[in-house]
Parts: structure tokens; C-alpha cells; sequence
């Protein structure tokens, strides 16, 4: 490990569960990050409380914030041996403009880097890997000595971030405070021009997100400004965000079922199981009914769950808690079964929901066209030939449509069936 | 006393299971198996299936009237005759749509 | 008529790339049989008893000259020279190959046809009036909303996987050629208040093993809510049709066991969230589609009388042609021609290549190009000039198709049956011969009056039979075909379902059994204009009952 392993020093969330998360997360407005900041910093955890900083392009936000309560708070930059050089050089800018005084950079164990990635090119291989011997080992022994942390991550940046809170309880009893849940892209540029500061000397070359050189890459106008991390992997976060005791962001091994955005990844997410439990699931679909007969307790469960919707659920009855869910499995168990085109059609259309929609069950290459017109983006796929299908982009279909369907089919022409081609 | 019949894949065709694995046209060479022959006919499903290329596979009952072989069912008795009415010969099978176990 | 344009062209064009992608699959074994028959069925190709038959979608029953001589061509050269036009207006082939479908399916594109959707648990070819567009009693021409409907539902990514399959009819005029009270949705023309054109939704009713009469779910929906209305309703019973038990998830058992009263409120609280979205259909689109069905450019003629009596003296057959394949058309000067594929002793709703060509050459002149199928299995030129019926007739007679017997008790229907297919229990068109053949005589006919008979070889009632004014229903009992009769059944707007009155009888004694019916008939009917069904209404089961089975 790169840095000796200190003792456990146990979290202090006794203030925290007095309050209790919900009661917590409803005391703040929603974009005053300052406020949260602070009370986490001056009352929650006093001096139990540290940060990560990525000194991306919206570090300089929260570190800004930061300073304004605590210019000797410790933060920590993962220095993964992959950033850019722009980023070593803003993260002295920032170090310097801020005041911040215990900046501290975590390495990887060179023994780790040696053993899984002597050529360097373990990012390429296997990005869940690399993230785990770069940030989550050297991050380790650090989470371990403080009871809370604070973090950037924002409800828009992607869709498993969607239900994000500004307090959060993780598995291990320690609390995560993300300031800026609430905002937007826009206010995060608001505030940067408001308080003048620097920018990311690679923003302005288009990269809105900036992790690690090899996993970083330019996103297009209108594009998610994550889109730029881990391009082409069904990556989304590098592992330490998911949680602090680095069960999650171990690589991920078994077969790769899951085809969305244009390829077969691990999934993160698994069936419900009867012994799962409410308070504490994460990455389990759970079955309506389950969610309905346990609707509080999943609601303060401050982890990432999706949701199982078997043909004969109504998802009305879940309309009002659907932002809860980072994931959405509709299931197929016959593809005769039609239901599931119905309920996507009102997830998306009606019911505005953007998370990942995903078909499970008896899924054939001919259903999927049908399936994404339908508002359904991931599909769970066992039977080889549709895996062929789907990997050789070579779906059979017809790319004229009679219908609007789908919130992405914009009409065209002035039909009244609004006809439309792909 | 069953026989096997089913549907060819590339002309639709009918056609019988004969003694040799084959499946033919012609009713009278159909294989007859018995009640104690359970087993040999199941087998003959199964490799059957394995083809791919036989539709609607079912076991009919037949009876032997002078030593030839009459479907019970009257909608079988057709399926070997060809359609009644308007009278029509029967669906031939194709150079390439000759099937084996 | 509506003419393709490049989309609808290139949509048919993919769709036929697409199924022919998919046969090549299934030839080479890449997709098995439990794979490819969902996808087949999309696409109209079954397996039935003795080889695959295509069944090809007639939209509302509308063809064009070059359509029809396309269905020639392909009964020649992919078929043994015929077809079989059914009761939902489409085409039958009852010998094609597998491997030759791509190529039919592109043929029939070429000439802006499809088989889409005329099979599998999907919204099936939508069906209507064979006079539509003609008639005289109509109020609306019922093809402009038939084709946007037919767009509409096509390759519908939510309703392709429907609990059973769907099918919907409308009229345009308040006497129901279409039989719409027996479909799962029936739309018939509807004025508001303010004297304005829109539709009248049935739900719920069908023939098959239950039958049931639609239900007026919605008096009155105007054109451009009808898009948004139909996808509620489906989408109410795509979410809660029975999918347990195939026999039970049509819609109708829905509306039946949910109550119309439920069903109603669902499909309006769904209505209310999509009304005025992006399905609302603007006066000016249905203006735009309608100019394709624009009249064709009549001559203006004062009204033709034609004295019928004289022609009978003259030519006693072209008299009775004259007297009952005419229907009156809405210009002056003009009629609406059914050509009868139901000549005496024939198979009920074949046609040869030959036939079928006669047919598209009268209709390029005498009928503006234009023909219809009617769910009676019959042909019809819809726009004849008075003065050209001799030449048509003569034309016909030519052909063998000029059987004068619309709407008389020889005029049946008949589905294929077990003599080609697979679900039948029963044959049907042997039965359909006899009782034609005993009928043959056109004055024995003339006398018997309005009178229809369905038969069906099996409970699913392709053929009708519930909705005859007397049925026929093939059943299979102990190894022999057997034959229940009904009667009282009525497929118009009186809508009614035919009573069964006794036991079932042998084939050979069916015709008997018809004419005793029809005897029991006259000699109770009050004056010989009173119909079978009238007198029927008015009479009640017995006197029929015991013509069939006798005193007890």
C-alpha cells in the first residue's frame, strides 16, 4: 500500500443519525452548497471531515467553497501516475489561489503498479482495475481515518446520480456530503465566473470532465460532459464514488450481458435476493411490490437500487419515487409478452423518466429495434445470436416509422401518424 | 400402431418417417411402430427435431385395412390425399428438400 | 386511390428486406422454427395442412387493376394458378414455397402491396365497406381514415406483442356492410350536434368460440381525437387482456368480464393523457390523404333506370344479374357491380389467374381502375356507367364469374376448412358446393330471397357462421365431421348471434336439413318480401327447430 496502514479510527455519525438522512437532507435549500459545506464541516464532523479532489474541470467550485469554511481542511488528490500535465500544474494553481494548506497527494503502490499494470496499459484492458490499484487502494487507508467526506458529484452528470442527496450514510457508517448535488451545469458556470475562477487549462479545449489522461476524452457540444470518461466502456464512475470500503469498485469478473451504448459490459446491477435488505441494498433491481412494502425504508437507503417491473406491475403506483432509481428492469419473460412496451413507453414518455431502461429476459434481435423505439436503452442478453446480432450491429430492421414513439422520435413531415425515418 | 408425420421446412410439403430415416411423401412407406416401440419412436422425434427441418412434427394413430395404412383422423386422411375440394394434388418436395435422421 | 409514396414505398421495401433476411436465417438453421414462426406469422406466412400459405392484406379492401393482375401473376407463377379472396378482405395462396416468399413479397411491393400484420397477435388489416366510396347510403368515404389507420398500425413497436391478435372495421354508412359490431374495435360513421362527421367506437365484439356484439364504448369521437382514442384502447388492453389463457385474450373477453363501465373509464383516463398529443389528427392531414380517394371523374347523367323485367325476358341469367349484383351508387348514371366468385358448385371466394385478370380488365375500363373485395368473398367494380353494364356482363360471362346470385342463398361464405387448413375440424367448402348445387336453380333462388349462409370448419369462425342467417359450424366427433346449424345470426347493424337448435348432423344430410329451413320459411313468411331473417325475428326458434329435428 502506498501509505502505511494507520488504525481504524471509528466514524463519529452519532450527530448524523440523531438527525437521521432524510431530516438532514430536507434542512438546506437545495443550491446552498455553502451551507451544507458548512454545517458539515462546523457541526456534524468537526475535524472528522476531509476531501478528494480530482482538480478536474469543476474542482475549482467545490475547493473554492471550501476555502470560504476551512482553508486547512485535508485534501486529497489521487496522483494516479495518469494525469495530464495541465492537471499537476492546476492543481498548484488552485493549492495556491484558495490558500488551501494540507493538500496531500496519494499514490498508487508501485508493487500494485509493477504486478497488474507493467506496461501501463491496464486502463485499456481493464478500467475497473486500474481505477482500483490508482484511487481506490492508496484512497483506503485515508477513508479509513475520517468519519466523512466531501464530495463534487452532481445529480445531472449522470444517470446513476440522478437521486443524489446532500447527505449520505455509506455501508460503513461514514457520511458523504455532496454540496453541489443540486447543481447544474450552468450553475456550476455561473459560479465560476462569478467568483473569477481559473479554469482547467484543458476545459477550453473541450474536455468538460477530466479524470486521467487515457480515460479522458473530448465530448461534443450537447453532449453529457461525462461522456468524455472511460469513452466506449460502460463506465461511468471510477469506484471511489460508489462507496468507501471498496467492495463495489473491485473489478468486476463473469460474462458480459449487458449491451448498452453500443457494447456488452459488466453489470453493476444484480436481481433482488430475499435476503437483501432494504435499508442497506445497492445495485439490486428491487420488485415493486418489494419497494412498495418497504417504500421509506428505500427511500432513506442512500445507495443506488433500480427497479424490477414484472409485465403485470403498474408502474403508476411508483411514478411518484421513480428518480430514486438508477436503473429500471422491465421483464420479458415470454417474448409474446407485450406488456413491457406498454410500461416503458409510460416510463419515458409519460412519466419522464431518463435512467437506463433495461429489457430482461427472452429478448430476440428482432424486438430490440422495437424495444429502443419504445424507450428502452440496455439490454440483457444471453441467446447468442442476438449477442452476434446486436455485436455486428447487424439488427434486421426497418428504419421507417409510421408512429411517434419514444421521446427521441421527433416527428417529421406533417402526417398526422407523423411518420419518421431512423 | 402410430406413425410419424410433420411438414418439410423449405416446400411445406408432407411427408412421412419411412423404415430407413427418411422422411418421404408416399404414406404407405410410412414406419409403423408400435405400442412396445415407444422408445424407437421418441428417439426418432428427438433426432427429428435435431434436423430442424421438419415442421409440425406429431405421432398419428393408423390402422392397416388390407395391409394398408389408414390414418384414424380424418384431417389426416386428407393431408395424405391432397385437398377434397376444390381437388388439388398434393405438395411435392424439392431436389434440396430431402430430410434424413 | 392512395398511392404510395418514396416513404411508404422504402418502408415496404425494408420490411420485405427484413423477412427476407429472416428466411435466409431459417434456411440456414440460424433461427429455429420456434424463432422464425412469430416472425413468419408478421408476415402473413403460415403452415397449414398440406403447405405454407401467404395471405396477403387487401387494405380496406381497395385494388387497383394493376394490383389485381400482380395477384394474378403470382397465383401463375408461384401457385397453381389461383386464390382465395377471405373474409377480411385479403388474398390467400395456398401453395407457395419458402424460399420463393422474399421474391413474392417483392413483387407485390412493386406493386405497393404487403402481407404486414395479416397474422401474429398484432393489429390486422383493417377492413371495411366494399362499397366505400360508391355507395349511395353513405356518409363519409370510410378509405381516407382506413389507410391512416393501416399507417398507423403498422409495425406498431408497442402493439406488435398484443395478448391476441386485433382487428378493426369501419363504415362510413349507417347500413353495416363491414360487420364492425364483431370486431374487436368497429368504427362506424357518427354525427355530432353540430352536424359533423366522426366516429362511433364498438369494443369487444367477435365471432370465434365466444362471440360477442361490440359495445358502444364512445358515441361520438371525432377525426382528429380517433388516433389518440384507438391507442388507448390498445394500450388498456395491451396491459390487461388475459395473456393466461389464448382462448380468453381477445378484447372482448376483457370488455365482457371487466364490464364495459370499467373498461370505458380506463381507456378514458388514458385517453385523457394523450388526447391533443402528438396523434391528433388536423382536418387538413385527413384532407390531404382524402384527395387520394377524390372521386374519380364522373360524367354527369341524369338517373338510368333499367327495367329489369324486360331484360329478364330477354335474357333471363343477365336478368337475375341485373337484379342482384347491382348496388346504388351515389352518382346518377352509375352502379357498384359484385362479381360473384360463387358461381354454382365452385369453391367459395376462388378466383383462377385467368379470372382475376378478366377482373382488373373490367375494372381498368368500365370502373376507373378501381375494384374492391368484399368480406362476402365477392369482387366488386364500384363505379360502372349504366349504359356499360351489358358489356360487363358479357365480359363476365366470358370469364365465368357473371353468377347472378348477390346476397341469395347460393352467395355463402366459407372458410378453407379442413381441406387445406390446419386449425379446422371440419370441411366447409364441400359443404358449400352441395347446398349450392342444390340450390342452383335461379328462380328456386329468387324465390328464397335474401338469405345468407356462413359456414366455418372449426369454433374459430372464419367463416362467420355466427353472424349468418343461417350457420353452418364444422365440428370433428368421433373421427367424423359433423355439423352444428344456427340460426338468427345477423352480421349488419341489427347485429345479432345465431342460435344453435339442436344436434349436429352428418354432411350428407346438411343440404336436407337447409331446405327444410327454407321451406319452414316461406311457407310462414307473411308476404315473399318478408327475408328469412325478418320472419325468423318475427317467428322465433320453434317452427325452425322442428323443421329441422321434427316434433318431439
Amino acid at each position: 500500500m502506498g501509505l502505511p496502514k494507520l488504525a481504524i479510527t471509528p466514524a463519529k455519525p452519532d450527530k448524523l443519525r440523531a438527525l437521521g438522512v432524510i431530516a438532514l437532507n430536507g434542512m438546506f435549500d437545495e443550491m446552498d452548497a455553502l451551507g451544507v459545506l458548512r454545517y458539515a464541516i462546523e457541526e456534524v464532523l468537526p475535524g472528522d471531515i476531509a476531501i478528494v479532489s480530482s482538480f478536474g474541470a469543476d474542482s475549482a467550485v467545490l475547493l473554492h467553497l471550501v476555502s470560504q469554511v476551512d482553508r486547512a481542511l485535508p485534501v486529497y488528490f489521487l496522483e494516479t501516475g495518469k494525469h495530464f500535465a495541465e492537471t499537476l500544474a492546476y492543481v498548484e494553481t488552485l493549492r495556491q489561489r484558495f490558500g488551501l494548506t494540507r493538500v496531500t497527494a496519494l499514490h498508487p503502490d508501485p508493487a500494485d503498479v509493477a504486478r497488474f499494470d507493467p506496461d501501463g496499459q491496464l486502463w485499456e484492458r481493464d478500467p475497473d482495475s486500474c481505477c482500483h490499484i490508482r484511487k481506490t487502494e492508496p484512497l483506503e487507508p485515508v477513508t479509513a481515518q475520517f468519519g466523512g467526506w466531501v464530495t463534487g458529484r452532481k445529480r445531472y452528470q449522470t444517470a446513476e446520480r440522478g437521486v443524489l442527496p446532500h447527505f449520505e450514510l455509506t455501508s460503513d457508517d461514514r457520511i458523504k456530503i455532496n454540496p453541489l448535488a443540486y447543481f447544474s451545469d450552468s450553475d456550476v458556470n455561473a459560479y465560476k465566473a462569478q467568483h473569477g475562477l481559473p479554469e482547467h487549462p484543458l476545459y477550453d479545449k473541450g474536455y468538460k470532465s477530466i479524470g486521467c489522461a487515457p480515460c479522458t476524452s473530448v465530448v461534443a457540444a450537447g453532449e453529457d460532459p461525462r461522456a468524455g470518461r472511460w469513452r466506449g466502456f460502460n463506465k461511468k464512475e471510477c469506484g471511489i464514488h460508489f462507496d468507501f470500503n471498496g467492495a463495489i469498485a473491485k473489478p468486476m469478473i463473469g460474462q458480459k450481458n449487458l449491451w448498452k451504448d453500443g457494447a456488452f459490459t459488466a453489470d453493476p446491477f444484480r436481481a433482488w435476493a430475499e435476503t437483501d435488505s432494504p435499508e442497506t441494498a445497492r445495485y439490486a433491481h428491487v420488485p415493486v411490490d418489494v419497494f412498495l412494502r418497504n417504500r421509506v425504508a428505500f427511500l432513506s437507503n442512500p445507495h443506488p437500487i433500480g427497479l424490477h417491473v414484472s409485465p403485470a406491475d403498474q408502474v403508476e403506483q411508483v411514478e411518484a419515487d421513480l428518480l430514486r432509481f438508477a436503473s429500471i428492469a422491465i421483464a420479458f419473460p415470454a417474448f409474446t409478452d407485450g406488456r413491457g412496451y406498454s410500461t416503458a413507453r409510460l416510463l419515458s414518455e409519460r412519466f419522464g423518466y431518463t435512467g437506463e431502461i433495461r429489457a430482461v429476459g427472452d429478448v430476440l434481435a428482432d424486438q430490440v429495434p422495437l424495444m429502443r423505439r419504445c424507450g428502452i436503452t440496455a439490454f440483457v442478453v444471453t441467446h447468442e445470436p442476438t449477442r452476434r446480432a446486436l455485436e455486428s450491429g447487424q439488427l434486421a430492421t426497418v428504419n421507417l416509422f409510421y408512429q411517434p414513439v419514444g421521446t427521441t422520435e421527433v416527428p417529421v413531415g406533417t402526417r398526422p401518424f407523423l411518420r419518421r425515418a431512423q | 400402431m402410430d406413425i410419424l408425420t410433420g411438414n418439410e421446412l423449405l416446400s411445406g410439403a408432407t411427408v412421412y418417417l419411412d423404415t430407413e430415416g427418411r422422411w418421404v411423401e408416399d404414406l404407405q412407406a410410412a414406419r409403423i411402430f408400435l405400442p412396445e416401440e415407444a422408445e424407437a419412436r421418441d428417439a426418432a422425434i428427438a433426432a427429428t427435431k435435431k434436423t430442424g427441418r421438419i415442421l409440425s412434427l406429431e405421432v398419428e394413430a393408423v390402422k392397416l385395412v388390407d395391409r394398408v395404412v389408414v390414418p384414424l383422423r380424418i384431417r389426416e386422411r386428407i393431408r395424405a390425399a391432397g385437398p377434397t375440394a376444390p381437388a388439388f394434388e398434393r405438395q411435392h418436395l424439392d431436389e434440396d428438400s430431402h430430410v434424413s435422421i | 386511390m392512395y398511392r404510395y409514396d418514396e416513404f411508404d414505398a422504402a418502408f415496404v421495401r425494408e420490411r420485405t428486406a427484413q423477412f427476407s433476411d429472416q428466411v435466409r436465417r431459417r434456411i440456414s438453421g440460424e433461427l429455429s422454427e420456434d424463432q422464425f414462426r412469430p416472425l413468419r406469422l408478421m408476415n402473413g406466412l403460415y403452415l397449414q395442412l398440406h403447405a405454407y400459405m401467404l395471405r396477403v392484406a387487401v387494405p380496406y379492401g381497395t385494388l387497383s387493376s394493376r394490383q389485381m393482375r400482380m395477384l394474378a401473376h403470382l397465383a401463375r407463377t408461384y401457385d397453381r394458378g389461383y386464390g382465395h379472396f377471405t373474409t377480411r378482405q385479403n388474398i390467400q395462396y395456398n401453395w407457395p414455397k419458402l424460399r420463393d416468399i422474399p421474391s413474392i413479397l417483392a413483387d407485390l411491393a412493386s406493386v405497393e402491396m404487403h402481407a404486414i400484420q395479416t397474422s401474429g397477435n398484432c393489429i390486422r388489416n383493417v377492413t371495411t365497406d366494399q362499397f366505400a366510396g360508391a355507395a349511395a347510403d353513405e356518409i363519409i368515404d370510410p378509405r381516407p381514415v382506413g389507410e391512416i389507420l393501416r399507417q398507423w398500425s403498422s409495425l406498431h413497436p408497442e402493439f406488435t406483442f398484443l395478448p391476441r391478435k386485433f382487428k378493426i372495421a369501419l363504415t362510413g354508412s349507417p347500413n353495416d356492410r363491414a360487420a364492425i359490431k364483431f370486431h374487436d374495435i368497429g368504427l362506424m360513421a357518427a354525427l355530432n350536434g353540430a352536424g359533423e362527421i366522426g366516429w362511433s367506437v364498438y369494443v369487444g365484439g367477435g365471432l370465434g368460440r365466444t362471440p360477442m356484439i361490440g359495445k358502444l364504448i364512445n358515441a361520438y369521437v371525432p377525426h382528429e381525437h380517433l388516433l389518440s382514442y384507438l391507442e388507448s384502447i390498445m394500450r388498456v388492453y395491451n396491459r390487461y387482456g388475459r395473456r393466461d389463457n389464448k382462448y380468453k385474450a381477445r378484447i372482448k373477453i376483457l370488455v365482457h368480464e371487466e364490464g364495459l363501465e370499467t373498461i370505458k373509464a380506463q381507456v378514458e383516463e388514458e385517453f385523457a393523457q394523450v388526447r391533443g398529443g402528438r396523434l391528433t389528427l388536423p382536418q387538413e392531414e385527413l384532407d390531404r390523404i382524402g384527395a387520394y380517394f377524390a372521386p374519380p371523374p364522373f360524367k354527369s347523367l341524369p338517373v338510368a333506370a333499367i327495367d329489369i323485367a324486360r331484360e329478364k325476358i330477354l335474357d333471363a341469367a343477365y336478368g337475375s344479374w341485373l337484379e342482384n349484383n347491382l348496388h346504388p351508387h351515389r352518382v346518377p348514371g352509375y352502379v357498384s357491380v359484385t362479381i360473384s366468385l360463387k358461381p354454382i358448385g365452385a369453391a367459395p371466394g376462388d378466383a383462377t389467374d385467368a379470372q382475376m385478370e378478366a377482373v382488373a380488365d373490367l375494372a381498368e375500363r368500365y370502373s376507373f381502375d378501381e375494384l374492391r373485395v368484399s368480406h362476402e368473398q365477392n369482387l366488386v367494380l364500384p363505379h360502372v356507367l349504366v349504359s356499360d353494364l351489358p358489356a360487363v356482363y358479357v365480359a363476365l360471362v366470358e370469364a365465368g364469374l357473371a353468377e347472378g346470385n348477390a346476397g341469395l342463398i347460393s352467395d355463402m361464405i366459407a372458410c378453407p376448412g379442413l381441406d387445406y387448413c390446419a386449425l379446422a375440424n371440419a370441411r366447409s367448402i364441400p359443404i358449400a358446393q352441395e347446398i349450392s348445387r342444390r340450390f342452383a336453380a335461379p328462380e328456386r333462388q329468387k324465390e328464397i330471397g335474401a338469405l345468407k349462409i356462413k359456414i366455418s370448419g372449426c369454433i374459430n369462425a372464419c367463416g362467420h357462421h355466427h353472424v349468418g342467417h343461417i350457420g353452418i359450424l364444422g365440428v370433428e366427433k368421433k373421427g367424423t365431421e359433423l355439423y352444428q346449424i344456427t340460426v338468427g345470426g345477423d352480421g349488419t347493424e341489427a347485429a345479432a348471434i345465431g342460435k344453435i337448435l339442436g344436434p349436429g348432423f352428418e354432411a350428407e344430410a346438411v343440404p336436407a336439413a337447409i331446405e327444410r329451413l327454407v321451406e319452414a320459411y316461406i311457407a310462414r313468411r307473411q308476404t315473399p318480401d318478408e327475408p328469412f331473417i325478418s320472419a325468423y325475428r318475427r317467428l322465433g326458434d320453434a317452427p325452425f327447430k322442428e323443421a329441422l329435428y321434427g316434433t318431439a
